[in-house]
């Protein structure tokens, strides 16, 4: 009877230590996905008070993280990808980081930016509620699409004093 | 000691001073079009043919939308960094020059200050880039939308320097300023950006002008006449090439009574720290061809931000 709890209880801790490990490599790899540029972006809607409201698409294997993952492709989309106008109605938006090296020039402050806990939660105000669909697009692969707002003037003008993009009077 | 490091203190805030360029100024008007749609034109007799003109004016006193664009574009730009010239109070400021003027009467013969109208028109919006918006209500059924168009124009050579414009979403129930306001939200960011470009491109390369030569049919000299080995025409051609921004400009026709000269880039401040422009520069070109060993006298006359006229021959 003990030797069975011992092995229930060791079969318990394997569980979750694969389990949790499970976890965090399908968000390193979504994480990768984001740093790769696999997601998508595109215009929803125009918010109040100059907020962008974005439908991202996201890649993982886990659909709770493919739709987690949404708020942080939303900002690194903002930032570096932008979107163009798809008809009538719609907004194109460039990208707010235009030169093109910015990203390794500036690595050291993204991965922070862009990691556990980092500062991009800070521009993502809401993800709206009852938006999201779920794909799954291969064996062990979903896409989750979530209409996510950005705070893209408050994201601006933190990057702008942090010297990662130049603000419109910067040469004077 | 003391002294020298006075100096040295009052030397380092004058070096700062006139290394950093002064922001370019910036304003928000109507354009002409919305303006004639919304009936807000003026009218004068230019010798002999009638001329419209916009009346700002009148379209701020009496459209609440516009208002509206105005603040709200105002707005956005001083989050850039950016305030901008307000139309509102630069009409007003306008408003009470002219009754200044008007008020002001020579002492000697009691003669009045005269203000041609085109001296009007040009006061009316003076900025360095003129930020003009248009903007059309669509009604189709219940359904509204706006198509909005903002341009950014260079008021030295006239040429749109940056632009915004697209048709916002039909919308049932939205209002006609909510509607505006979100048109206006969502094309700044890609107007700013065009301007940036055009910023950089200013810090580079200088400022775009014009510059006109002409003679007096009385004066004793052409742009053939020779000094030396050289015409008048190379002097000029050689000046030009000498105080343009690396040498950029085009001779974009000459003969022997006129040069025109285009694409002339000139830096934004001269050695004095002084802020450049067609006026400035021409001036500058007049006092040299009126030293020796030329000694021809001009006239600059103005012709806007980005233009200017040099006449030789006469005062």
């Amino acid at each position: 009877m003990k030797k069975i709890a011992i092995l229930l209880t060791l079969a318990a801790t394997v569980a979750v230590v694969f389990g949790a490990q499970g976890q965090r490599r399908a968000q390193r790899r979504a994480d990768e996905a984001t740093a790769a540029w696999k997601y998508e972006i595109e215009y929803a809607r125009t918010g109040g008070n100059n907020m962008l409201l974005v439908k991202v698409w996201s890649y993982a294997e886990k659909p709770e993280i493919a739709t987690s993952q949404a708020t942080k492709n939303a900002v690194h989309g903002v930032l570096f990808k932008g979107y163009t106008s798809s008809g009538a109605g719609t907004i194109s938006q460039r990208p707010l980081v235009q030169e093109p090296d910015a990203a390794t020039r500036h690595q050291a402050f993204f991965d922070e930016f862009f990691g556990e806990g980092g500062d991009y939660m800070k521009y993502v105000s809401a993800t709206v509620d009852g938006s999201t669909s779920v794909v799954k697009v291969g064996k062990k692969e979903y896409k989750a699409g979530v209409v996510v707002t950005v705070n893209k003037d408050l994201l601006r003008s933190d990057l702008e004093a942090a010297g990662i993009i130049r603000g419109l009077g910067s040469g004077f | 000691m003391k002294k020298t490091t006075l100096f040295a203190l009052a030397l380092l805030v004058a070096a700062s001073a006139f290394g950093q360029a002064k922001k370019p100024t910036l304003m928000v008007v109507p354009s002409d079009n919305w303006c004639s749609q919304n009936g807000y034109m003026m009218e004068f007799d230019n010798m002999g043919s009638t001329t419209r003109i916009p009346d700002y004016t009148l379209a701020i006193q009496d459209d609440p939308d516009l208002i509206n664009v105005v603040s709200k574009i105002n707005i956005l730009m001083a989050d850039r960094g950016f305030p901008l010239k307000d139309l509102d109070a630069e009409t007003k400021n306008l408003a009470r020059s002219r009754a200044e003027a008007s008020m002001m009467t020579s002492r000697s013969t009691g003669g009045e200050v005269s203000v041609s109208p085109i001296q009007q028109l040009r006061d009316q919006a003076r900025a360095d880039i003129i930020m003009q918006i248009t903007w059309k209500v669509n009604v189709t059924g219940p359904k509204r939308s706006i198509t909005y168009n903002l341009q950014g124009l260079d008021s030295y050579t006239n040429k749109q320097v940056a632009g915004a414009q697209g048709t916002g979403a039909q919308s049932f129930s939205a209002e006609v300023p909510v509607l505006l306001e979100e048109a206006v939200m969502a094309h700044m960011d890609n107007f700013s950006d065009q301007l940036q470009r055009h910023f950089d491109d200013l810090l580079t390369n200088g400022r775009e002008i014009s510059i006109s030569l002409r003679m007096f049919d009385t004066s004793d000299v052409d742009f053939e006449t020779s000094y030396g080995d050289e015409e008048l025409l190379d002097i000029i051609d050689n000046w030009m090439e000498a105080n343009t921004v690396e040498g950029r400009y085009s001779l974009s026709d000459s003969s022997y009574d006129y040069m025109d000269f285009e694409q002339v880039r000139i830096p934004v401040y001269n050695e004095r720290g002084q802020a450049m422009d067609a006026n400035r520069f021409a001036r500058e070109l007049r006092s040299f061809l009126s030293r020796a060993p030329y000694n021809i006298p001009c006239r600059v006359e103005n012709q806007g931000l980005g233009q200017a006229m040099i006449i030789l021959g006469e005062k």
